[in-house]
């Protein structure tokens, strides 16, 4: 039996094996491409902005020599925001990978669960309340401005999707997690805030509807290091938990039955799954305002180009939205002249063209969520 | 040797489906269960692999009682073939690998690819190994997702309608699997099938479900024009070829 064995292991590393390994050597290819151009984009990104610094004299202001205000513009502005696009885009694109997978549907988002929108509410309470935005409170935006936590629409636009993410998880845990109820739960929610969303602007004042509607725009602008270290633990969580979980993510593929009787927890599974992705999301929404679309298209595209083995998509999610944002953001900057253009507006125009393309012409790989 | 002892089930407060399920199996041979639409097959299915828990009764697989087993413990004794075969985009190696999940947990080790190639080898779909499942035949991947409840290792297979949706080509490849699977690796195995013809040739003993309990059970001999007018409200005339019974739809 050993024998046979041996030699069947042997003819299945000279025959299928080296298909396999072929396979195996493509993603590899892939997945060091792909961070390849995560740095390199990271470097080009460093030297774009409207200060006039050349290359020399950005690698100096990096090697903190050159002036005060060069180190400045390194340092204090470009390496932050340039760290948030990196994180933020990585997180994003896991969570609508996470939300894919478990919610069985390729339509799904990190904002799936009516997260961002919980988040709009949130920071449009902050602002149109809290800043003067209101008709009569007769506050003023750089009063609030001035206040003493700056965080301060960003923890109620956390707070806001927490609780958001929460109750609907609570309600499907009383119910089902079934697919389609988590989704339509989700809906309801989302269009819920909307709807608050819209009576509250409706009250506002112009300034502190101008403001509020800014702040929905997304802006990796806002990033300081504080937040993004607070954004790249969440997100490093939320990884570490997508590639601890990667087989029983490939085996949720398979339906809810079939996983089950392969001994899962499939409930408990989807739980956690959707709240971190949905927290994955919360942090970068509450402290960037909503970047739309990077989440959908990056999972979609790299199952579409690499397959749906959670071993392969989740790095390659993570990298791929990483390159999205960081492409999106530095195009803003070089346009917007000074006047950097949202973020999120630049992430559909630079990935529907793509997405399209993806689905158009390239070859079906049948049964792609 | 599956037991099973006055099993009650009920969705909610609704009538019940199963109500008092008496039936066993031995090791090595092919149960048949047959019944109407809506009979409760599928729950029945469900409540063996754990994905519903009986109101009322007890579950035995070779002396251990299946309702204190975990998940994880429950998937190495009992695997499961579904009706509706879906995988997701994965090379049939990793698919199979896939079914070793309760047994590695979060990565599979030596031992599980080797069983993982033993199985492949035995199912003979090495060829296909580096295959996309997704790109694969319906039989073909039948054949897969036997293979990948076999890597389970299991002491008992269930397959819930597994011809359904294939060719007369295919349906005679599945059954057959099934029939070398039992015999030869010694482990029970049973099947809801809509065909008779189907089940006579391939079952060892039949157990037909009505209103929520085994009304009949036993060999070929249950199949007589008055049970099965009695189980499905459907009339057949049976006929004997070479020794053999025959099903043929009087209805028409």
């Amino acid at each position: 039996m050993q024998l046979f064995l041996k030699k069947r292991r042997a003819f299945f590393f000279i025959g299928m094996g080296t298909d396999l390994q072929k396979n195996n050597r493509k993603n590899a290819a892939i997945l060091a491409a792909l961070t390849a151009g995560v740095i390199m984009l990271f470097f080009v990104s460093l030297l774009c902005g409207v200060s006039g610094m050349t290359v020399k004299e950005s690698f100096a202001a990096l090697m903190r020599r050159g002036t005060a205000a060069q180190q400045r513009i390194i340092w204090i502005i470009r390496i932050p925001r340039i760290l948030a696009a990196v994180i933020a885009g990585a997180g994003l694109s896991v969570s609508g990978l996470l939300m894919q997978t478990n919610l069985n549907n390729a339509l799904a988002s990190p904002s799936t669960l009516g997260v961002s929108n919980a988040a709009v509410f949130g920071a449009n309470l902050s602002i149109i309340l809290g800043a003067g935005g209101f008709l009569s409170t007769g506050n003023n935006l750089s009063g609030y401005l001035a206040g003493i936590n700056p965080y301060a629409t960003s923890l109620i636009a956390f707070l806001f999707s927490t609780a958001s993410i929460l109750l609907i998880l609570g309600l499907c845990r009383m119910k089902s997690f079934a697919p389609g109820v988590v989704i339509l739960a989700g809906v309801a929610m989302g269009s819920v805030w909307t709807a608050a969303t819209t009576v509250l602007q409706f009250y506002a004042t112009d300034v502190g509807l101008s403001a509020a509607v800014i702040w929905t725009f997304g802006d990796l602008g806002r990033a300081t290091y504080r937040t993004d270290l607070i954004m790249a633990i969440t997100v490093a969580i939320g990884i570490a938990f997508a590639v601890l979980m990667r087989w029983r993510l490939n085996a949720l593929l398979s339906g809810d039955a079939a996983a089950k009787s392969m001994g899962l927890n499939v409930n408990a599974l989807r739980f956690a799954s959707l709240l971190l992705a949905s927290l994955m999301t919360a942090v970068c929404v509450s402290f960037l305002g909503v970047i739309g679309f990077v989440g959908m298209i990056c999972p979609h595209v790299v199952k579409r180009v690499m397959g749906q083995d959670h071993r392969i998509t989740v790095p390659a999610s993570a990298l791929s939205g990483s390159i999205l944002l960081l492409l999106a953001d530095t195009l803003s900057r070089t346009i917007g002249k000074g006047a950097a253009l949202p973020v999120g507006a630049i992430t559909s125009i630079l990935g529907a063209p793509f997405f399209l393309a993806i689905i158009l012409f390239r070859k079906e790989r049948s049964g792609d969520a | 040797m599956l037991e099973i002892r006055d099993l009650c089930f009920r969705y909610s407060r609704h009538v019940p489906v199963l109500n008092g399920v008496d039936l066993t199996l031995n090791d090595g041979k092919i149960g048949i269960l047959l019944g109407k639409n809506g009979s409760g097959k599928t729950t029945l299915f469900r409540l063996i692999l754990g994905m519903e828990k009986p109101e009322r009764g007890t579950m035995l697989l070779d002396g251990k009682d299946l309702s204190k087993c975990s998940r994880r413990e429950r998937a190495k004794r009992i695997a499961f073939v579904p009706q509706a075969v879906q995988f997701g985009a994965l090379t049939v190696y990793e698919t199979v690998l896939m079914g070793r999940i309760s047994r590695f947990g979060f990565a599979p080790g030596k031992e599980d690819r080797l069983v993982t190639e033993r199985v492949l080898a035995e199912m003979r779909l090495l060829p296909l190994a580096s295959r996309n499942v997704d790109a694969l035949s319906g039989g073909e991947r039948q054949k897969v997702a036997i293979a990948r409840a076999l890597a389970q290792e299991p002491g008992m297979l269930v397959f819930d309608e597994p011809t359904a949706n294939l060719d007369l080509q295919n349906e005679q490849l599945i059954l057959s699997e099934a029939n070398r699977v039992a015999k030869e690796r010694g482990i029970g195995i049973l099947i809801s099938l809509h065909d008779l013809n189907h089940a006579l040739a391939l079952g060892d003993r039949f157990f037909l479900l009505k209103d929520g309990t085994i009304r009949y059970t036993g060999g070929e001999e249950v199949f007589t024009e008055e049970i099965i007018r009695d189980v499905f409200d459907a009339n057949v005339r049976i006929v004997t070829l070479e020794g053999k019974k025959h099903i043929i739809n009087g209805g028409l």
